[in-house]
Parts: structure tokens; C-alpha cells; sequence
């Protein structure tokens, strides 16, 4: 029994040695962000772009390495970050923030609990915007509303944030015609589908959707009718806000809970839980500089990377906002999601 | 039509600046490397260059990166040619007859056919992008769901249909497939089916790890039983890189068409090199005299893949340029590159300038033309060292073979458990090739079952059953029909032969049957999944349901047929195994002591961590095992700690799990 205490002692002490020493300065060590996606994708040009410019705003200018964690829609690197990663403020994690949403929907897999993780922020929103073909005939709100068949979107699969969850919700929040079809690969497959005249249209992230689909927008092949954010976006002045067809309290919730606050911290970047606060606090500041830095800002502009930086503090907020959401609406929401 | 042509040219001049050139010459390198080494696979080390286009015009950026990709397949079929192992996932069906050739002394000749094939594949993939830029946006188009499940379909059927007699095999093999690809997060209902808690089956069972334990490994183990080297024959020379030049203009029909078949399918989003490489495969089989040759080295079996694979890239890029629609991993990330460069992909890019990007789309025909140029001549000159590795002696070669299999296996995903399913696949790999069960057909059914199975639901879902109306639908339907009457109706004519063939096999009548017990366990393992899936609903078990019973009733046929030969006794068949020349004593001792040391390399790996638990088995085996002198140990072992750690570790910054050891210890690993 005794050697089994003094050996924990000894276990912890090694454990807040090493966290003392690392929390004091960041020279000559490395952080690492492990991405939950594959080399290539959002998440990963995000994190090596970030990468790439942190290392200078943080004292004792560390140098940063990306690693890709892929598998389950990348819960293995957040349940990694929860369980294995030290909380010694050198592992970052940058994973699909719709998890933490899943943890309220009670997703088996999940083996953290998303209010305990430390913040740094993130880069980018991911603000909706629905869109349909001209041929389609859905090119305004009056007609997607007086249609007297269901329009068909497309998904990708259950759980995912967008489109899946956006459409479900808008579709029981504002009892809109829709049919959505799911299961197709990616927003690339729907496009082609809609093109195809295969479906009606879809919802997607704006800041990709604009680059990607950019040429039929401006031609008015595809028609934005809609937009899933608090506020309008600064190239959609004219366009809809969801919320705004809201007629009930409970709609409005679930469009506040459901869609707004999981579009905020959709791409977070976070720590372990029990990282010292004063690694947060460097990291914290260190991510906002980097959102402000000269190179930083040309590079993401070269690439076409959306920037729209949202604080730690604020991914805070609106991660604790939904777990208070009351039990009756969670299980409406499974209805609606999962059903 | 003037300003096309400007074009055309204006994209050949752009590629011969200074930077640009340099540029190419510096990603045919890197993809020369990627495509020797499996796991380090061309998707991902795209992706890595990514940054370092954000400085670079255009031109240059593509230049770098498609002389990068267009490599990559080209020297995957050395790995694939030379040990057995693959060296993309896009070159296993190389192996399949090209490392036999390696084994009887023909290695420079199959390099050499697969080089040459590999070029005449890229030229043909690079001119069908160049004249099938105007009419490819209507062709697309005119495909929906539908016709995306029934493509999948075809290719299934058409890849069994290769299996020749042991069709019913072939088809289990194809079953089997598709069952396992239903393992996974259920993409239309988001329920897990055959996870067992387990977070790395979410996203399915990978493809890398299965087609490299599914190949590699039973390679491997030939490569010990025969104690040689990888060439039991010393035949080659020179003369066999011209010989494999040759074979290509003397079945030059078939390059082109397996070429076509690689342009011409890839275009389809969702269909790329692991798909294609099998359709210009099963092409060569079934268009060949002499279906028996096949898997035993025929020549056939190397030009088919090796032009496929290479014409790919041109058909991936006719979708990427004229929709901006990836059609595969490798296109999504170069979409990536595109957006750095300000290029939106699309009908823009089929426009001359200055309105539009022509020049540049015809600029990606010459770099795929040029970059293929330049590799195949590099080739031909290092041909001939390459060659010698097939002569130097087993025991040298194993080790970095054992390295290969589970450094490819772990660099896909990233995860340890990559490396046991790399050893499960690799077994029963070994087992179906022992009973002469086809494994092409179960790799492609892994690759299309995802494919089949969205597709078909979300056919149902947009058109109800009117899809099956379609006319095209209705002409793939034909197609398929036509598949599996031809062989039957060509069968007719040949019965009497067929039988005679029959007689001639081996009659050791006391040989205990290991095909009744296959097809035992395969009928109990389904038995089992499809008991697990009773509680799945209807959109998540349909898919499993109809492959399952129909694979469980085909099996138990094939069950039966067995029993009924094994009555008859003297029909008994004996696979023909390499080494038969050997005693089965010491094949057996090998074999068993070859799987030994691959679980033996698993253990090190799980307990040290790859830095130094391949280093500490390399060694052990080397020293202790075979008995190599100290000098040859430490050399070898410290070749394969620097691959290791210094290349993929410090360099590629691979995130290797750390030794269980040092966890127990709580120390930080090395």
C-alpha cells in the first residue's frame, strides 16, 4: 500500500513537474495540431496554414507541425485530445465542432464531454446558405413556400452539421416542402446532382459554396434563396434570414440552438481539459494575432480562405449555450435529426 | 477554332521556361519516390505540397504538382513488379501477374512492358482529355444516380466474370466484398453496422491495408519457402527490358483499349485508378487466348493495369476541368490547388484566353505527356540495377519487406489498427490463394460496395422505381445480360476440351480438403453477420441482407459442389504451390516460421513503436534467424531505422503510435 502511494506520488509529481516546466516557455518545443481529417481537406488547409504563422506570436517562438488523425468524422482525434493527449498546452486539436452537438444528441462514440475542453478559437464560421437551380423553379422564398411538392436537397448523411441537420431543422422549424435525399459523398456529388437536375438544390457552407459554385451564381443558374446566420452575410445583404421565418418561440430556439451556435464553433481549435490557464491565455492570444498577421492575411487571401475569426471566449459561450438546452426540446431534436 | 489551337501550342511553350521545367523535373522526383514507396500514396503527398504552390504562377504550380501525380502510378508497378507489394494502391493489379514474371527471371521484361504500357496509357489519357474537352459536359450530365449504381454493378459482375472456371468462386470472392464494405457508419442511416465498438471500423474497412496484406503478404511467404531470391531463375538480362518494349506494340489493340477503358471510365466521379486498374485487368483476361496463363505471369496481365492506370489521370481531369467536380481523392486535392491559384474549375477553363483558361488545361496535356517522357526514360536507364534486387538473396530482401507492408498498411490512416487488420487480410489472403480462390473480384466488390450501395438508395429515393425504366439503365442492363451470356454461349464450344482438362489434375486422394472447410467457415462467418444484423432497420440492412443471403446461398452451392467431388475421391484437387520441388515438410516449417516473424514485426511494433521495434526485429531475424554476418545485420538495420525515423518520423512527420512500453513506463517515447 505505501509503495503503491509513494509511487503515485512519484508518478504525480513527474507529471506537474513536466506541466510546470512546459507551461513556463514554449523555446525549443513543438506543438502539435493534430487535424481530424485527412492531409488536403478544410480542416487540414486551415490547420497548416495557422500552422505555418502561430509559431511568431507565441513567446519563445515554438515551431508547429500538423499530423492528420482521420477516421469516424474525425471523433477518434477528439476523444484522443479528451482522453490521451497530455494537457501540457503542446497538442492542439482541430476537429468537427458538430460533435459537441452530438454529444448532446447522445452519439455512442463519444467519450468527452465537450464543456470540459479548453478553447483557443476559431477561424472561420460556417454560416449556411441555401441554394437552388433556376431549373428547379424554387428562386424565391414566396415560391419555395407555395410549392406543392416537396423540394427535393441533398445530404450527406445523418449527424453531419450541413447540409443534413441545417435542412432538418429549417424544414421542421419553418414546416417548409421538403424531401431531403441523403447519402451522396460530398457538397461536390450534390452539385453535380443538382446540375444533373437530379435535385432541387442544397445547403452548404457560403465560404466554400461562393468558390466553388461561383460560376453559376453569377449567372443565375443557382439562386441563393436563404440564409441559416444571426445576422446577414456581407455579400448576401438582400437575402433571407431563417430565423426570421420563425413563427413560434420553440422555432426560433431551435434555429438559435440547433444552427446558429453550432455554426459558431463548427471548426474549432482546442486543448485538452485541465491544460494551465496560462497556456490557454498565450494561445488564446497568440491565435488572434496570427488572424491579424500581414503574411498570414495575404496567404489566406491568395488561397481563397474565408477568414471570420471567433474568440475562445465566445466558442466558449455558445458550446455551454446548447447543453442548456431543456431535456424537452433535446428529444425533439433527436426526433427531428435521427428520425 | 484558331484561338484552340493557339491555345494548344501557348500550353506547350508555357512549360518549357527555366522555372517551369525545373519545377516539373522537381515533382517527377518527389513522385518518382512516392510511387516506389506504398502507403506514402500520391493523394497525401499532394497534399503536403499544397504550400509551397502559394508563390509559384499557375503554370509552375501545375507543373510541380501533376508531374508529382502523373508519376506516381508509373513507378508503383516497379514495387508491385519487383516485391509483390504494392506500391499505390492504384498498381495491385500489376502484381498479379508481374511479380510471377519477376519470380521466373522475366523482371526486367515485365518492367519493361509495364513502363512502356504505363506511357502509351498516359499519352492516350493526356490526348482523350485534349479531344474530349467540348463534348464531355453533356456526356456527364446525362448521368444520374441510376446510372452510377448500374456502372458499379457492371464492374462487379464484369471483374467475376474474369474468374474463368471458378466463376462461382469469383463471384463469392466479388460477395464478399461488397459485405465487407458494408462495415462501417451505414451512410444513409448513420447506424453502425459491424463496428464492434471499435472507432476505427467507422469509416469501413480500409482499402490500402487489405490490398497490401491481401498481395504482399502470401508473396512473402513464397519469397521464404523458396529460400532463394526473389528470381529463382537467373534468366534476365538486358534483352528482357526490349523483350517487355516489344510485348507492348505486339498487343498494342490491347493497350489502347485498357487505355480507353482507364480515360473513359475515370470520368465518372467516384471511379478511379483502384477501380480501373481491375476493369482493363479482367479486359486482358477475357480478351486473351489461354485464360489458364493468367496469374502465372502472362504478359497480357501487366500491359492491361499498367496502361489503365496511367490513362486515368487524363479522364479524372476531363471531369475536374469541365465541372469542377473532383472524381477522386487525388483531383479533390488538386481542386485545393486550383482555388490557391484563383482558378475556379469549371466551363472556364474550356474557353481560350483571355476570356478564359484553354491554354492552361492544354498546358496539363503536355506536363502529363512530357513528365511521363522523362520518368520512362529514367526508368530504362535505372532499369537494369532495379532488376538485380530480385537477385539478391531472400533473407536480405525480407526484412524491408516486412517493413514495407506495415509502414504502407499504417500511413494511410494513421492508426495501429490498420497494422492487425494488415495481417488478418494478409492470412486470409494467403489461405484463398493456397485454395485458388480469385481476390481481385473481393478488393473491387470493397471499392464499388459503397458506391452500389448509396447509389442505389438514393435512385429510390429521387425516382422511386421508375429509375429501372431509364433507357440508359435499360442499355446497362443489356450490358450486363450480354456478360454472362457471352462466356456461357463461348463455353458450349469448348466443353469437351474443359473436361479433359479436368482429368489431368493431381490425385493424392488422402489430402484432407481445405476448400470444404473455406467454404464452411465463409458460409458460418455470414450465418453469424446476418444474425447480427436482424435488429438493423430496413434502409440499414437492406444492402447487407441481399448480399449476405445471396452470397450464404452460393456459398453453400460451392459447398455442396465440393463435398460432392470430394466423394468421388479421385477428382481430388490440389492447388499448385510454388516450390512444389521442395519437401511439404520444410514448406510447411517455412511458412509457419515466415508468419512467425510477420506477427513477431506486429508485437515489436506494438511494444517498442515502429522507431525501434522494426530496427530490433530486422535485427534479431537477421543475426539469429539468418544467420547473416554482423556487419550485413548492422548495415540493414540501420537502413531501416533511418527510413523509418529519420524519413517518415522527423521528416514526414507521421504520427507513430508510441511503444506500449514506454506508456507502462510513462516515459516519453523516442
Amino acid at each position: 500500500m505505501f509503495r503503491k502511494t509513494l509511487f503515485s506520488i512519484f508518478l504525480l509529481s513527474l507529471f506537474f513537474s513536466t506541466n510546470l516546466c512546459l507551461a513556463a516557455s514554449y523555446e525549443g518545443k513543438t506543438i502539435r495540431i493534430i487535424v481530424g481529417y485527412s492531409a488536403g481537406g478544410g480542416y487540414d488547409t486551415y490547420a497548416r496554414v495557422i500552422a505555418r504563422h502561430m509559431g511568431k506570436h507565441i513567446p519563445g517562438n515554438p515551431s508547429i507541425i500538423v499530423e492528420n488523425m482521420t477516421g469516424a468524422g474525425s471523433l477518434i482525434s477528439a476523444n484522443y485530445l479528451y482522453k490521451i493527449a497530455k494537457p501540457d498546452g503542446l497538442t492542439i486539436g482541430h476537429f468537427n465542432g458538430g460533435l459537441f452537438f452530438n454529444q448532446l444528441m447522445g452519439q455512442p462514440g463519444i467519450e468527452f464531454d465537450a464543456t470540459k475542453f479548453e478553447f483557443i478559437g476559431a477561424a472561420v464560421t460556417e454560416d449556411c446558405a441555401f441554394a437552388f437551380t433556376k431549373a428547379s423553379g424554387i428562386t424565391s422564398m414566396e415560391k419555395w413556400m407555395a410549392s406543392k411538392t416537396p423540394v427535393k436537397m441533398g445530404g450527406v448523411g445523418p449527424g453531419a452539421y450541413a447540409p443534413d441537420n441545417v435542412i432538418r431543422i429549417v424544414k421542421a422549424a419553418l414546416s417548409l416542402p421538403i424531401q431531403l435525399i441523403t447519402g451522396y459523398k460530398g457538397t461536390a456529388d450534390i452539385r453535380l446532382a443538382c446540375e444533373s437536375g437530379e435535385l432541387a438544390g442544397t445547403t452548404w457552407g457560403w465560404a466554400s459554396m461562393r468558390v466553388t459554385w461561383r460560376k453559376a451564381i453569377e449567372s443565375g443558374e443557382v439562386v441563393i434563396v436563404l440564409q441559416a446566420v444571426p445576422k446577414p452575410l456581407p455579400d448576401l445583404p438582400k437575402v433571407p434570414l431563417a430565423i426570421d421565418f420563425a413563427k413560434t418561440d420553440e422555432a426560433r430556439q431551435m434555429i438559435e440552438l440547433g444552427i446558429h451556435n453550432p455554426g459558431l464553433f463548427a471548426r474549432p481549435f482546442v486543448l485538452p481539459p485541465k491544460t494551465p490557464k496560462e497556456n490557454v491565455h498565450i494561445l488564446r492570444k497568440a491565435f488572434l494575432d496570427t488572424l491579424k498577421d500581414k503574411e498570414f492575411l495575404a496567404e489566406t487571401e491568395k488561397s481563397k480562405l474565408d477568414l471570420k475569426p471567433v474568440t475562445g471566449e465566445e466558442l466558449e459561450k455558445a458550446v455551454s449555450g446548447i447543453f442548456k438546452m431543456d431535456p424537452g426540446m433535446v428529444s425533439k431534436m433527436k426526433d427531428i435529426l435521427f428520425k | 477554332m484558331i484561338e484552340m489551337v493557339n491555345a494548344f501550342f501557348s500550353g506547350l511553350f508555357q512549360i518549357f521556361s527555366v522555372a517551369t521545367f525545373g519545377l516539373m523535373s522537381l515533382g517527377i522526383l518527389i513522385g518518382f519516390a512516392v510511387g516506389i514507396l506504398p502507403g506514402l500514396g500520391g493523394p497525401t503527398t499532394l497534399a503536403l505540397m499544397l504550400p509551397f504552390i502559394i508563390k509559384m504562377k499557375p503554370v509552375e504550380a501545375f507543373a510541380f504538382l501533376l508531374g508529382m501525380a502523373s508519376v506516381t502510378n508509373t513507378t508503383g508497378d516497379i514495387t508491385s513488379i519487383l516485391f509483390g507489394v504494392p506500391g499505390e494502391p492504384t498498381t495491385a493489379a500489376t502484381i498479379v501477374d508481374g511479380h510471377p514474371m519477376a519470380k521466373k527471371g522475366e523482371a526486367g521484361r515485365a518492367l519493361g512492358a509495364a513502363l512502356m504500357s504505363s506511357l502509351v496509357g498516359a499519352l492516350f489519357g493526356a490526348f482523350a482529355l485534349a479531344i474530349a474537352i467540348p463534348i464531355v459536359r453533356p456526356l456527364v450530365l446525362t448521368f444520374g444516380s441510376p446510372e452510377f449504381f448500374m456502372l458499379s454493378i457492371l464492374g462487379i459482375t464484369f471483374v467475376a466474370s474474369l474468374s474463368g472456371e471458378a466463376l462461382l468462386k469469383g463471384l463469392i470472392s466479388g460477395g464478399i466484398g461488397l459485405f465487407l464494405a458494408t462495415v462501417g457508419v451505414c451512410p444513409i442511416t448513420g447506424i453502425q453496422r459491424y463496428t464492434f465498438g471499435q472507432l476505427f471500423l467507422w469509416d469501413g474497412i480500409g482499402l490500402v491495408p487489405i490490398t497490401i496484406g491481401f498481395f504482399a503478404i502470401p508473396e512473402l511467404i513464397d519469397l521464404a519457402i523458396s529460400g532463394s531470391s526473389i528470381s529463382e531463375k537467373y534468366l534476365d538480362h538486358v534483352g528482357g527490358v526490349k523483350e517487355g518494349i516489344k510485348d507492348t506494340f505486339r498487343h498494342f489493340w490491347l493497350v489502347i483499349r485498357c487505355s480507353a477503358i482507364g480515360s473513359y471510365t475515370a470520368i465518372i466521379p467516384g471511379i478511379g485508378g483502384a477501380t480501373t486498374q481491375w476493369l482493363a485487368y479482367a479486359h486482358a483476361v477475357q480478351s486473351s487466348p489461354g485464360k489458364e496463363r493468367f496469374g502465372k505471369g502472362a504478359i497480357e496481365g501487366v500491359l492491361g493495369p499498367g496502361a489503365a492506370n496511367n490513362s486515368t489521370l487524363g479522364g479524372s481531369l476531363i471531369t475536374m476541368v469541365s465541372f469542377g467536380i473532383p472524381p477522386s481523392v487525388m483531383m479533390a486535392i488538386l481542386m485545393g490547388a486550383f482555388l490557391i491559384q484563383g482558378i475556379v474549375p469549371g466551363p472556364d477553363m474550356l474557353i481560350p484566353p483571355p476570356k478564359g483558361h484553354l491554354d492552361l488545361t492544354y498546358s496539363f496535356v503536355w506536363i502529363n505527356v512530357f513528365s511521363n517522357l522523362i520518368t520512362v526514360g529514367i526508368c530504362f536507364l535505372i532499369l537494369n540495377q532495379l532488376v538485380k534486387i530480385t537477385q539478391v538473396r531472400g533473407s536480405l530482401v525480407i526484412p524491408f519487406i516486412i517493413l514495407l507492408i506495415y509502414l504502407g498498411a499504417f500511413a494511410e490512416k494513421n492508426v495501429f489498427e490498420d497494422l492487425i487488420l494488415v495481417l488478418a487480410f494478409g492470412i486470409l489472403g494467403w489461405i484463398l490463394q493456397q485454395l485458388n480462390w480469385p481476390r481481385p473480384p473481393l478488393i473491387l466488390g470493397l471499392v464499388l460496395g459503397p458506391l452500389a450501395e448509396n447509389r442505389l438508395f438514393l435512385s429510390t429515393d429521387n425516382y422511386g422505381l421508375n429509375w429501372l425504366l431509364r433507357p440508359t439503365v435499360l442499355i446497362f442492363m443489356g450490358i450486363i445480360f450480354l456478360g454472362f451470356i457471352y462466356p456461357i454461349l463461348k463455353k458450349r464450344g469448348k466443353k469437351k476440351v474443359a473436361i479433359e482438362i479436368q482429368k489431368t489434375s493431381s490425385q493424392e486422394g488422402h489430402e484432407f480438403n481445405w476448400d470444404l472447410i473455406l467454404s464452411l467457415l465463409v458460409i458460418i462467418g455470414f450465418i453469424f453477420a446476418l444474425i447480427k444484423s436482424i435488429d438493423f432497420d430496413f434502409r440499414t440492412g437492406l444492402f447487407p441482407w441481399v448480399i449476405g443471403l445471396s452470397v450464404l446461398f452460393l456459398t453453400i452451392i460451392q459447398f455442396l459442389r465440393d463435398f460432392s467431388i470430394r466423394a468421388k475421391k479421385d477428382k481430388e484437387y490440389k492447388p499448385s504451390i510454388l516450390g512444389q520441388e521442395i519437401p511439404r515438410e520444410i514448406v510447411k516449417k517455412r511458412t509457419c516460421i515466415m508468419f512467425g516473424w510477420i506477427f513477431a514485426y506486429l508485437i515489436g511494433i506494438w511494444i517498442f513503436g515502429f522507431s525501434i521495434g522494426i530496427p530490433l526485429c530486422s535485427f534479431i531475424q537477421l543475426k539469429w534467424c539468418y544467420r547473416e554476418r554482423w556487419f550485413t545485420s548492422i548495415i540493414i538495420t540501420l537502413f531501416t531505422w533511418i527510413f523509418i525515423d529519420v524519413f517518415f518520423y522527423r521528416l514526414l512527420h507521421l504520427p507513430f503510435p508510441p511503444g506500449q512500453l514506454f506508456l507502462w513506463l510513462n516515459m516519453p517515447s523516442l
